[in-house]
């Protein structure tokens, strides 16, 4: 099973419900979202003048960098699939994509707050929870999680709830028969970060010029992992004090910026 | 601000009863110190409060609430609701922010200082009820009732309107729901079909969609938007004139990228088109009009070619639209719009519109204008009285006539605040404001800057210190549309062709009002007991309004909340023409009166050189002005960027995202910044700005100076000679960016 989300371009008006429902449903900061909706254009596309939304979420890809990215120890996870009763155990972090439906979670017990999850997320689809704050961090990494409470109490998502236009579908992906496949069958496809294959599973439809400005607007670049993983490599070494190791990892982000834009300058 | 506390801070000062801090992170009361969960649990366990009807905007979508020990957290779509269902927009999900805004007022307040640079002090509701009812009685003492001028707004003035209007006797009531709004639509339609046309057009069922500047999408109503996007994915052809690229724009199949305020040229020429052709459906205009004659005489000047010069579109254009709109008759949606007072031309605009609905036949059938049949409860209020018309602003003695005779009700908002600021013909000295914001709802602020301060008494009433909140004498807060009984929102399902239903939903509180904010019966009825008028008080509470609302349809509270908050009856099918109807196609009442009879096109004043027409519209996160410090509102669109045409602003040097403040052609600068949008998505001749930013209530913290408030820039007022309501779109703006004042090229 895959959970996937499909938004309807066609469909959406950019009314923007889809996050507030989500801001109230999970509590969650002002300054931060879980989701957003991007207001494109209207812009020249080669398919003709154009202007759409980018309603984004986690994408809670086939292959997740966040998963990759997280620093904090390693521990053997017991996850039950809620249909059949099946068990499997895995070796994951804090952050982890979950073997039976395929949605990226997080333990916050364990998070250390460094952050690199969120940096390594070429969506932008994580950030850390500052309402979390404790003694040993600035918060605590948080995202959309494709509402698995409710979903797993038989409610859909909120933002899918909320949806005025009808434009958010949510189900299986593995399931040919489900709404959200029959949207893949008919073009809905996630947005691959350039150069990345991460598998998104948060899927777009809509009419060419649509697609086509979104796309075209919305592609983001993969991370510099070798930052990120310096970074985390610092929250691991330093967990006691991990507000400092935050703010080396950030110095040390912020110069490699400013070498990387200096170089880019000549 | 209190929203970024962090869960340390916030466990350091639990005690900040106003602080919008979940409540899932509670706080031990042996210990004062729990380790709070670090997953927020959801809303979906909580507790489910039905009776819930949403203000957020006016369309009234029916909600249920989550409550965590007593506190809301979350609003949802009533799952009963065979209106929204579970869906409600942005505005309607945020309602919780307006609910716990810690800026909202919490007591009665004095104003100590100034009016307009007031200093704030907290008096007892007696002591502010004593010098509301003094203040009052005073004027109307020394002036009697029509020296009272009243701005009211929303579900909760409607019953203190009543009250200053048929009790106390004052003529002088402007809603701008009406004069700068929507009046000039509903008095063009009831000129034209004998009824005020709402937006009951049947969109979900329709083959073509026909929309002047109306923007869905961008202007959402919840059921509304789910009709037109159920007709888009039915296939209905969508036609949208705008000189911007709209939300709607962007789904259309035809854009008609019109010079502003020539619609009613464009709309006459489709009508021409349609009558020379033979393209109109001859047997409704047998059957169900009037005037055709005189009307299709009126309208043959406007050819294709002459409205293609007149509106700057293509004539083959205006064809192509005629002859859609023919071939798909009758089933076609022409838009009545919802917010009209665009030019001071307006009643001929909607005039033309209906007009355009019954050469196509399409009133009371699948896809045209229908109105569902809901069914009526009666309401409770004031008694009326005949006030005659010796203090009527509206009316001429000299003539014995209506110097506005098509006016909406109430009288012409200009009429008072001329009256109020020469004291010609009577002295206005007495202003209640209740839910309005006249400052950035009516145009030309100085203006009415000018009204306040020559007032001798001036009360406000509202949730929010709103930017006229600041010229109160004395400031009441109110219980919010989550906190109290109110409104019978009636109606039926949303889609026409759905089973016949209806549905009765009565507001009910979710929630008990916090802090000293009370609701209007209670605040109307202590001043009726103070200004002589007890004995007429027709109800002692909102509760008891509402149960003897809900008898008159044999129905009850207990039933209602039983029903889980909205009874369901069997409806009637919507379609089908009465036999009786009848289009006034040329209007012998207008002709009379001095007016064109039939539909005519008067040209609005053209752009001076250098400058661009101001256009403004509704942003999808905010109604009117209303919202716009609610904080989860603002920071999904914080300002308001100001589009405009990228050739225009590569001359001007200007790039997306430059800042810059605004400036008319009379001088009035916008005080505050904002962005520049650049697109190739609007005419050179305009720019366009999403209305309801910028506001100058230093007591509205995430609101404040937030993007700029395109009403301080309507300063030329325009005012349609029908209805005398506003026309807000002929002023004209040049941007300063770094401090240059920039010209906009032709």
């Amino acid at each position: 099973m895959q959970y996937g989300m499909i938004i309807d371009l066609e469909r959406c008006v950019g009314c923007h419900a889809c996050t507030i429902a989500c801001k109230a449903e999970w509590e969650v900061p002002v300054a931060n979202g879980r989701n957003w909706v991007n207001r494109l254009g209207p812009t020249m596309t080669p398919e003709g003048l154009a202007s759409t939304y980018y309603p984004g979420l986690c994408n809670h890809c086939d292959a997740p960098l966040c998963v990759e990215a997280c620093p904090a120890d390693q521990v053997e996870m017991t996850f039950t699939d809620a249909k059949s009763g099946k068990t499997k155990t895995l070796t994951v972090a804090a952050t982890w994509k979950d073997p039976f439906d395929g949605t990226v979670q997080i333990d916050k017990e364990r998070c250390l707050g460094c952050g690199a999850c969120a940096d390594a997320c070429p969506y932008g689809a994580r950030y850390v929870n500052p309402d979390l704050a404790d003694d040993n961090s600035m918060g605590k990494a948080d995202k959309c999680t494709y509402c698995k409470p409710r979903v797993e109490a038989g409610l859909d998502p909120a933002c899918v709830q909320t949806c005025i236009a009808g434009a958010r579908i949510f189900g299986d992906l593995d399931d040919p028969n489900s709404a959200v496949s029959k949207y893949v069958k008919k073009g809905a496809r996630g947005i691959e970060p350039h150069g990345g294959h991460l598998g998104p599973n948060s899927r777009y439809y809509g009419n060419k010029r649509d697609i086509s400005l979104l796309f075209s607007t919305s592609t983001p670049e993969l991370a510099d992992l070798g930052m990120t993983r310096r970074r985390a490599m610092l929250a691991t070494l330093v967990k006691p004090s991990i507000n400092k190791a935050r703010d080396i990892g950030l110095l040390g982000l912020a110069g490699a910026m400013l070498v990387k834009k200096m170089s880019e300058e000549k | 601000m209190a929203f970024n506390l962090t869960r340390r801070k916030f466990l350091q000062t639990a005690s900040l009863a106003a602080a919008a801090v979940p409540l899932s992170k509670v706080v031990s009361a042996d210990t004062g110190v729990t380790k709070a969960p670090l997953d927020a649990k959801g809303t979906f366990g909580d507790q489910t409060v039905v009776g819930g009807i949403c203000e957020m905007c006016f369309w009234r979508c029916q909600l249920v609430g989550k409550v965590r020990d007593g506190r809301l957290m979350k609003l949802e779509g009533n799952p009963k609701s065979i209106d929204n269902g579970t869906a409600i927009c942005a505005r309607g999900n945020a309602g919780v922010k307006l609910l716990y805004d810690p800026d909202r007022l919490k007591y009665p307040l004095k104003n100590v200082g100034k009016r307009g640079a007031p200093k704030w002090k907290r008096v007892t509701w007696q002591e502010a009820l004593d010098e509301c009812g003094n203040g009052l009685n005073q004027v109307t003492k020394k002036y009697g009732a029509k020296g009272i001028a009243v701005f009211p707004h929303g579900a909760s003035a409607k019953y203190p309107m009543h009250y200053f209007e048929r009790t106390v006797g004052t003529h002088n009531v402007s809603e701008a729901s009406f004069f700068q709004c929507r009046g000039i639509r509903d008095t063009a339609y009831v000129a034209t079909i004998g009824k005020a046309p709402g937006e009951k057009v049947d969109m979900a069922n329709t083959k073509v969609l026909f929309f002047l500047g109306t923007h869905i999408g961008e202007n959402i109503h919840v059921s509304h938007v789910k009709q037109y996007v159920q007709g888009l994915q039915n296939g209905a052809k969508l036609v949208v004139a705008d000189p911007r690229f709209s939300a709607s724009a962007a789904k259309a199949d035809i854009w008609v990228q019109i010079k502003p305020g020539t619609d009613t040229a464009y709309v006459l020429a489709i009508m021409n088109y349609l009558v020379q052709n033979n393209k109109y459906d001859a047997d409704f205009v047998e059957d169900h009009t009037a005037g055709f004659d005189e009307f299709s005489e009126a309208i043959k000047e406007w050819t294709l070619e002459k409205a293609a010069a007149t509106c700057e579109i293509p004539a083959a254009q205006i064809k192509e639209v005629a002859e859609l709109l023919a071939a798909n008759a009758p089933n076609v949606a022409i838009h009545p719009g919802r917010h009209v007072s665009w030019y001071g031309n307006d009643f001929q605009r909607e005039r033309a519109l209906g007009c355009l609905t019954a050469l196509l036949g399409a009133f009371y059938v699948k896809g045209g204008w229908v109105p569902p049949k809901g069914p009526k409860v009666s309401g409770i209020s004031w008694k009326k009285h005949d006030h005659g018309n010796e203090h009527n602003l509206n009316y001429n003695h000299e003539e014995d006539e209506k110097r506005y005779p098509f006016n909406p009700p109430g009288t012409p908002t200009e009429l008072i605040r001329d009256c109020a600021i020469s004291g010609k013909p009577y002295p206005i000295k007495g202003c209640v404001v209740w839910g309005q914001n006249p400052m950035q709802t009516i145009p030309g602020q100085e203006k009415m800057k000018k009204v306040f301060q020559q007032m001798d008494f001036v009360m406000c009433v509202d949730v929010m210190p709103t930017d006229v909140t600041l010229w109160a004498d004395i400031l009441l807060p109110e219980a919010s549309y989550l906190e109290r009984y109110d409104y019978i929102k009636t109606g039926t399902q949303w889609n026409l062709a759905d089973e016949h239903q209806q549905f009765i939903a009565p507001r009910m509180p979710l929630v008990a009002p916090m802090f000293e904010r009370k609701d209007q019966v209670y605040i109307t009825n202590e001043l009726a007991k103070r200004m002589g008028h007890a004995a007429e008080i027709p109800v002692g509470s909102l509760e008891e309004m509402t149960e003897k609302s809900l008898a008159s349809v044999d129905l009850s509270i207990a039933k209602i909340k039983a029903e889980d908050g909205i009874h369901i009856q069997p409806g009637k099918d919507p379609y089908g023409l009465p036999e009786d109807f009848e289009v006034q196609l040329y209007n012998e009442d207008l002709a009379d009166a001095g007016f064109p009879g039939a539909p005519t096109y008067i040209p609005v004043p053209e752009v001076p050189k250098g400058y661009a027409r101001l256009l403004y519209g509704r942003a999808p996160v905010h109604t009117f002005n209303r919202s716009q410090n609610n904080v989860w509102l603002h920071n999904a669109m914080p300002i308001n960027p100001i589009w405009i045409n990228d050739h225009a602003a590569a001359k001007m040097g200007l790039m997306d995202g430059d800042t810059v403040s605004v400036v008319n052609s009379e001088g009035i600068a916008s005080g505050t910044t904002t962005t520049v949008k650049v697109t190739p998505g609007i005419r050179k001749d305009c720019v366009y700005m999403y209305h309801g930013y910028g506001s100058a209530s230093p007591f509205m913290t995430v609101g404040k100076n937030a993007g700029v408030d395109d009403q301080k820039l309507i300063s030329i007022l325009a005012i349609d000679p029908e209805t005398g309501c506003s026309g807000m779109r002929n002023n004209f703006v040049k941007l300063v960016k770094n401090g240059k004042v920039l010209d906009i090229p032709a």
